[in-house]
């Protein structure tokens, strides 16, 4: 254990700032969020008329809504839903995208080719806009969402891993294990995607910020989480009617947001900057 | 030539393939359309009336050509949630001001971003360029809607340069319009312009390391006719592919926008119609946005193709 | 641009100097975020360029012997910090030379050519513009009076169609071309001191000594000094009047070519001088390899707009190896030589005629030691793979590879390391243990010591010989390299464009070559010794 915490002291000395910035924010927001999901210091629903659109003070950090809930309770809550649209939306994207990348990049064929196409128009458009078709077919709520988010990730995760096995499926400790007589499902896993794996990071870590942005969107415009399930998106869009009284109701909200999707961008550019270095 | 033919050709086969797959996608899943048509109170018989009288009984096949046959005559049926209005009516009443949305944000990221750019390049490590990739960073990581709520509350509440969610008709107060247009466009142009000069500037930066710049420098060349002559020719390139997503952002970001400004645009038709299931509504929309999208990309590899002498040629 | 231009005949006592560094000893930052921790990569290098000699500057990687021309030039990294010394360019101190008149100097008293005429030349602007730029930045000439003079720099460097080269794209040429242009972009102002560092290094042998004849032809018309940076001895012997042997940062030995690389003085240059070891043993006489008219193609996989494309790149070789016996393979590239590798591995199966082996497939060892060990993983697991096949313990396994690491000359910590800790020469023997770790007895050798330093080379071809004489290993030792594949080879085949030139003993081979094609290989590449 201490051995363990030596090495992690020495190789965090070694990450760039952008990187140790980030997994600060997200680590500490991410607590924070699960904290909240079985402690507030307020209630997230229940109401109370004595208490509306209190300013931020000493007793509601960042004031209270028009129903008198405390701001920071709903949105602190409100952000695990957000951590956990995207982790599910992430997973299925992963895990899909690996599969077919890895399958696709290595053995080639027409497959591939098809498979490529149909990726490389998806990925001309704006998630945003995606989510907003696939919400077109599917039809609102949260489970529709989720899938919406996690279909239209396959294809970025999908692309990374097949450019990732095109280039070393050439490599010569790639040829070397071919000629090692090591079965390709065992040069895909244990020999090129080690090798991936900041590329695998940098696009999770994208994924990540992308599926915060588009499920805040989605549920903004009415169409993703619904109620009574706390939304960042949707307290946003709730809190626009007060924007003139009580400002501080969509400025919490929107910079828990920005400050979540924040932790996610840096690192991803940081890892695309560690990246950089090892080539 | 050979290759913008082919290109063409690819387009139209991939705009069909969209038609197709939206179509049928629209077609399997649950939700009836004469029940969203007729409401829920209707009885059996008027339904069974109601699906003969819209064609629901036919084969997809033949549903399908009737409704491509329409829409190429730029006919998408008539809308379920309003009724005896045509789909096209919709559409064209909402289009202008969303084309003026995109138009001003795309005007609003060039203006900004160049010169943005090559100042971040030319004091490179200096303050400046810290200053700008720092609000770079965090322009990024600003959801679009929760920019246009900023700026409504610090153009419109608190300053009072326009009126939220009075926007005047582009027909009776052209430049009133314009003027309001301004902020949602600004809303829609900040997170892009934010990439498209950390996309530019990492352009640049890869290209100075190149060895040819080193070649340039050995001829005596400084370091601005180095920038100008040789990196920039070079960096320039694959801001023309980059364009092309900005472009699709930029409908993307207009739609939120519109939600956002109260703005009738055809990204709230879009919205209301999802809410209200106004599918054939829905379709023409999806159809018309992808083939938006698709066919700035072809135009996009197209350009490409003209402009890099090193893809020109073979 | 001085009038003094015309080759002045230079007695003993009184040289006459145009370039005289003393001195120079410059540091870099080991790390760049630690700017004052610093190594020291030109430890007080001293030497002269006489006016209208070529000065030949050999060195392995890390000699510093790069870093000493872009010293001259002015082009250092910014980190990179001169500590000591002086660089005397006729008259004029260039070290701590204002940044202006330093540009004056470029390309118009001094300039220089790099090894890699693809990248080194502007992808997105026409031949034409590029050579004429140096013109526009140092004469004042007229723009008909600066054409003029870039097409006849064109023209003089050999290249034919110069109309239609100077409105094409660098990726348009071939690599001598390129290469051409590029000398004809640093000699259109007529310059001093021209500085070629490793300039025929990309190129294929033949392209190469082209390039050398044209650069001495330069020289000789128009008296330019020129400073030859390589790492081959060979190349340096065939250009230079003077040689710089320098190692470590530091100037060996230096003095006429034919004293310095004839009768060396210093033990370095005497280890560089050696030529490869000798192979002394015989074949057996039993076929461990026969291929009969065999033909391989390319295959260029699936595409759904392209019609599946064969290419055809080795025509109908027949060639039969024994058991014992190294065998060398010499061609230029694109002559079909790592194809034939990659059919005998299996790594490509698109071929016709008959191959048989008499035991297992050829295990092989690579060119570039940097891809060859996969980066992930340390160099203990990468060589358990090799052990896959086999029903060992885990206990068993890691004995075997450690004493497989012994075998090759490494220590039992090198099971621990990573490949990028490892430097080229302690890669390949890696590579060379994995091979026999599998229990294989022959070895394709694909230019596996041609990315190596000399020093480094000799050593791994000793390795490869030991391993052959204790165990009978049989070797293909394919190489562009004519000079290595004499003694360490027992017969030697010649390839062209995928069809067998000749295959004789090396000895026969080199004494009385049958085709032209290898006179013209021999010729090229000035085997001495």
């Amino acid at each position: 254990m201490k051995k363990w915490f030596e090495n992690f002291h020495e190789n965090w000395r070694h990450l760039n700032r952008k990187l140790k910035i980030g997994v600060v924010l997200t680590v500490v927001m991410l607590l924070i969020a699960l904290i909240s999901q079985f402690w507030t210091p307020y209630s997230t629903t229940a109401m109370d008329s004595s208490r509306v659109m209190h300013s931020p003070g000493l007793l509601h950090w960042m004031g209270t809504d028009n129903f008198g809930r405390d701001v920071w309770s709903r949105v602190t809550a409100g952000s695990g839903m957000t951590y956990l649209v995207a982790g599910l939306t992430v997973l299925i994207g992963f895990v899909f995208g690996v599969v077919i990348g890895s399958l696709t990049g290595y053995f080639g064929g027409w497959l591939d080719e098809v498979i490529m196409r149909l990726n490389d128009m998806l990925l001309s458009f704006p998630s945003v806009l995606l989510a907003l078709i696939f919400i077109s077919f599917l039809g609102k709520g949260t489970l529709n969402i989720v899938l919406a988010l996690g279909l239209l990730f396959i294809p970025s995760f999908a692309r990374i891993v097949r450019s990732e096995m095109i280039r070393y499926k050439e490599r010569d400790f790639v040829r070397s294990a071919r000629i090692l007589k090591i079965s390709p499902l065992r040069i895909i896993v244990f020999h090129i995607l080690p090798n991936a794996r900041v590329s695998l990071l940098t696009t999770a870590a994208i994924g990540f910020n992308n599926a915060v942005l588009a499920e805040a969107s989605m549920s903004y415009l009415g169409l993703g989480v619904q109620p009574p399930t706390p939304s960042l998106g949707r307290m946003l869009s709730e809190s626009q009617s007060y924007l003139f009284n009580a400002p501080w109701m969509a400025i919490g909200c929107g910079v828990w947001i920005i400050l979540i999707i924040l932790g996610f961008s840096l690192i991803s550019d940081g890892l695309k900057e560690e990246g950089g270095d090892e080539q | 030539m050979n290759y913008i033919v082919k290109k063409v050709l690819t387009l139209i086969i991939t705009v069909l393939a969209i038609t197709i797959l939206t179509f049928v996608t629209f077609t399997v899943i649950p939700g009836d359309a004469a029940v969203a048509k007729a409401g829920v109170d209707a009885s059996d018989e008027q339904l069974e009336a109601l699906r003969e009288e819209m064609g629901l009984n036919d084969s997809i096949w033949t549903r399908y050509t009737r409704w491509i046959g329409g829409a190429l005559k730029g006919d998408f049926g008539y809308s379920y949630q309003y009724n005896n209005v045509t789909v096209s009516y919709l559409i064209k009443t909402r289009l202008p001001v969303t084309l003026m949305l995109a138009g001003l944000s795309l005007l609003l990221i060039i203006v900004f971003s160049i010169p943005l750019s090559l100042l971040a390049v030319k004091f490179r490590g200096g303050w400046i360029d810290h200053v700008i990739s720092g609000a770079n960073q965090v322009a990024m990581a600003i959801p679009s809607f929760f920019m246009g709520i900023l700026i409504t509350f610090v153009f419109g509440l608190v300053l009072k340069w326009f009126q939220p969610g009075n926007f005047p008709s582009p027909s009776e107060n052209f430049w009133g319009s314009v003027g309001y247009l301004m902020f949602p466009a600004l809303t829609v142009a900040i997170p892009k312009i934010a990439m498209t000069v950390k996309f530019l500037r990492s352009s640049i930066e890869k290209e100075t390391k190149e060895d040819y710049v080193r070649t340039a420098k050995s001829k005596g060349n400084d370091e601005q006719r180095i920038l100008y002559v040789h990196v920039l020719r070079a960096a320039l390139i694959p801001v023309i592919t980059f364009i092309a997503l900005v472009l699709a952002e930029i409908m993307a970001g207009s739609i939120v926008a519109e939600q956002v400004f109260t703005l009738n645009g055809i990204g709230r038709l879009l919205i209301t119609s999802i809410s209200a299931r106004d599918y054939p509504v829905v379709e023409a929309i999806v159809v018309y946005l992808t083939s938006v999208v698709v066919v700035i990309n072809t135009l996009v590899d197209i350009l490409y193709q003209l402009i890099d002498p090193r893809v020109r040629v073979s | 641009m001085s009038e003094n231009r015309s080759t002045t005949t230079v007695n003993q006592e009184a040289r006459d100097i145009l370039l005289s560094i003393r001195d120079l000893t410059v540091s870099f930052p080991i790390r760049d975020d630690e700017p004052e921790i610093r190594e020291t990569i030109l430890d007080h290098v001293s030497f002269d360029i006489p006016r209208g000699k070529v000065v030949g500057v050999v060195g392995e990687s890390g000699s510093g012997k790069s870093m000493t021309s872009l010293a001259i030039m002015g082009l250092l990294r910014e980190t990179a910090r001169i500590e000591t010394g002086s660089i005397d360019f006729d008259g004029i101190e260039l070290v701590g030379l204002d940044e202006k008149t330093y540009r004056g100097l470029r390309g118009d008293e001094l300039s220089m050519i790099f090894q890699e005429p693809m990248t080194s030349l502007n992808p997105v602007m026409k031949i034409g513009p590029q050579v004429e730029e140096t013109l526009q930045l140092h004469t004042k000439f007229s723009d008909a009076e600066i054409h003029k003079r870039a097409r006849e720099a064109l023209e003089n460097v050999g290249l034919e169609d110069v109309d239609e080269i100077i409105n094409q794209y660098p990726h348009q040429l071939s690599g001598g071309q390129r290469q051409r242009v590029m000398i004809a972009q640093a000699m259109v102002n007529r310059p001093q001191l021209l500085i070629a560092d490793e300039a025929t290094t990309a190129l294929d042998t033949i392209v190469q000594a082209r390039i050398l004849d044209l650069l001495r032809e330069i020289h000789e018309k128009s008296g330019v000094s020129i400073l030859f940076i390589s790492h081959d001895l060979n190349v340096i012997r065939r250009i230079a009047d003077e040689v710089v042997v320098m190692y470590h940062g530091q100037v060996v030995e230096s003095g006429t070519t034919s004293e310095v690389l004839d009768h060396p003085k210093e033990a370095y240059t005497k280890t560089l001088v050696q030529h490869a070891p000798d192979v002394d043993t015989l074949a057996s006489g039993h076929p461990i390899l026969r291929m009969e008219h065999v033909n391989i193609f390319y295959d260029d996989g699936f595409s759904l707009f392209k019609k599946r494309e064969k290419e055809q790149i080795v025509k109908d070789l027949t060639l039969t190896m024994y058991k014992g016996e190294i065998l060398g393979v010499v061609g230029e590239s694109g002559s079909g030589k790592s194809t034939i590798a990659k059919v005998l591995t299996g790594l490509n199966t698109c071929y016709d005629g008959l191959i048989t082996f008499a035991e297992d497939r050829p295990q092989m060892v690579f060119q570039d030691p940097m891809g060859s060990l996969n980066p992930a993983h340390k160099i203990g697991w990468i060589m358990t793979e090799a052990l896959r096949g086999q029903k060992l313990s885990r206990a068993e396994k890691k004995e075997k590879v450690i004493a497989m690491l012994h075998a090759v000359g490494l220590e039992e910590s090198f099971y621990d390391r990573m490949p990028r800790q490892l430097s080229g020469g302690q890669r390949q023997r890696i590579s060379i243990g994995l091979c026999l770790l599998t229990g294989c007895g022959f070895l394709i050798a694909d230019e596996a010591v041609s990315a190596l330093d000399v020093t480094v080379q000799s050593q791994i071809l000793e390795l490869l010989l030991d391993l052959h004489k204790k165990h009978g290993l049989s070797i293909l030792f394919i190489s562009h390299d004519l000079n290595l594949v004499r003694h360490f080879c027992h017969r030697v085949a010649v390839l062209k464009d995928g069809e067998l030139v000749e295959c004789a003993s090396a000895e026969e081979l080199y004494r009385d070559p049958k085709s032209d094609y290898t006179k013209a290989l021999l010729a090229a590449s000035v085997a001495k010794g």
